[in-house]
């Protein structure tokens, strides 16, 4: 599968929509709750459940890498599953602020 | 909402909440804002997790929803070459620069006047500072607890002098949010100069003119009475202070909560008050039966309103006060102002997806309605959250893009 920055993608085990924002490296899979995401002109899902270790949920604007291919994605839409890349869970790339209060 | 501004961009390099305040209003105005923020720190609003004593939760801040709703961001590292160059590239599609940085970062940074004119000569400038462009105080940075508040005289005009200290500004972003709608109302006039004339203007709003804007009326008072010290002085909550007017103050009620009452010309309306505050009697007595005489007889008068709204409950009074044609107010707290039947029936309140997919964000709307619309935006975005899609956008080839990210100069 060939993982264009800019494509969209959706899950098929979950309401998830995601957009990739940084190709991999090489080849590999993303898949969001355990399962290899679709494009997302697709026609719907055939569904399934979320694989329990793929569970953690997408965030919309968030945005999420796998260090070792460096495919980036961004959540469109959230949903249950959680995204991995050949297997390997992505993880949450965030803001770090410096502390403040108010 | 009429979208007066689409079409026009803005680009903001700006943090906290008085600068970013003005993007929002021209968001809720229909503009494009793209939000420049630190690749890797985001704004400086985004570390605010603690609010006075209350955890802010960072899905759902309303200390960035305020300011940042309808926004994209996007990350870029303008202390470097690569991201200057991509600024200057996204100021060339702009009508708008707006920023907060003090004159020294401006210029380190290549995002003063000129770098910007240089990139873009039709651009308007905008500057929102503590203390103003000029003067001695334009480096230094403030809030609006210092700029707004303290230094512009609001603080020492409602404190009464019993007390041991100053009061604070009331909740947070207070002067700023006010000042971020006179930045918004600058750049439109800005905008409007631009098209009759050609002419791209600089614009400065600092928290302290916004401050002294707020306190005017009394500074302006104060400047034809150089001898009077005591002008002004607030009093003492619960202090029976009334002037030659029975009809104005802050009366307790039954429950310990407080109605305003000002009304300011008393004449046409003693028996209309008199009657709403169930002492109808008082209008026939001739102490307070015409304008004159309830005017000079204000202590008398002043003592039956007290007693007669110390009688009943809060929730008596606002209902019975309804049909009163005389000024007056429940004094309401921010909760409850959300259910408040005249905010709600004018749309001063409208919501936003929430990017946890819990329930929607309620937000108050920018004060401006066109043609008797409310609001309608979309959430502050996420750190960086548009960065990719963005460039792609403006026409950046992937592999410019993929070379920008690995010199760290976006997100």
């Amino acid at each position: 599968m060939k993982y264009k920055p800019g494509s969209r993608w959706k899950s098929v085990v979950c309401s998830a929509e995601l957009v990739v924002v940084r190709p991999p490296k090489g080849d590999g899979e993303l898949a969001c709750g355990g399962a290899a995401v679709i494009e997302h002109d697709s026609a719907d899902p055939a569904g399934g459940d979320v694989d329990p270790a793929f569970s953690e949920g997408v965030l919309i604007g968030k945005r999420y890498v796998d260090e070792g291919s460096g495919i980036e994605v961004l959540g469109a839409k959230p949903g249950e599953g959680s995204l991995s890349f050949d297997g390997r869970a992505m993880s949450l790339k965030d803001a770090k602020p410096l502390p403040a209060s108010d | 909402m009429t979208h007066v501004m689409k079409g026009v961009r803005m680009l903001e390099v700006a943090q906290f909440t008085f600068v970013p305040a003005a993007g929002a209003v021209l968001t809720d105005w229909g503009a494009d804002v793209i939000k420049v923020e630190h690749p890797v720190r985001g704004d400086a609003q985004r570390g605010i997790q603690m609010l006075q004593r209350l955890a802010v939760n960072p899905q759902r801040s309303s200390l960035m929803q305020h300011p940042n709703r309808g926004k994209r961001s996007v990350g870029i590292d303008i202390s470097t070459p690569e991201g200057q160059e991509l600024l200057y590239e996204i100021a060339k599609t702009c009508d708008i620069f707006l920023t907060n940085y003090l004159p020294q970062a401006r210029q380190k940074l290549k995002i003063d006047l000129e770098h910007i004119r240089e990139a873009n000569p039709d651009i308007i400038y905008v500057r929102g500072s503590a203390f103003g462009e000029k003067g001695p105080d334009r480096e230094k940075g403030g809030f609006d607890s210092t700029s707004y508040w303290a230094r512009a005289g609001s603080a020492t005009l409602v404190t009464p002098k019993e007390l041991n200290g100053p009061l604070l500004q009331p909740g947070p972003a207070y002067g700023d949010t006010i000042g971020g709608m006179n930045i918004a109302g600058g750049i439109a006039a800005a905008l409007f100069h631009r098209e009759r004339t050609g002419e791209a203007l600089e614009v400065d709003v600092s928290l302290l003119s916004t401050g002294i804007w707020a306190t005017a009326c009394s500074i302006d008072v104060a400047m034809e009475k150089p001898d009077e010290p005591d002008i002004f002085s607030a009093s003492m909550p619960g202090s029976s202070n009334y002037g030659s007017n029975p009809f104005i103050g802050a009366f307790e009620t039954s429950d310990g909560k407080h109605i305003c009452l000002s009304v300011l010309s008393p004449g046409p309306y003693i028996e209309d008050v008199f009657s709403h505050l169930d002492i109808p009697e008082m209008a026939q007595d001739e102490r307070f039966s015409t304008a004159e005489a309830i005017m000079s007889n204000t202590g008398a008068a002043y003592d039956q309103v007290r007693k007669a709204i110390a009688a009943k409950p809060f929730d008596y009074w606002t209902e019975r006060l309804k049909t009163m044609r005389g000024q007056w107010a429940p004094y309401q707290t921010v909760h409850d102002i959300p259910k408040d039947e005249q905010v709600l029936a004018n749309d001063f309140i409208f919501e936003v997806e929430s990017a946890d997919g819990g329930p929607p964000i309620r937000l108050v709307a920018n004060p401006v309605q066109f043609n008797k619309k409310g609001a309608t935006n979309t959430r502050a975005p996420e750190a960086s959250e548009h960065t990719e899609l963005f460039l792609m956008e403006l026409g950046l080839e992937w592999d410019r893009i993929e070379d920008l990210k690995n010199k760290k100069a976006i997100a």
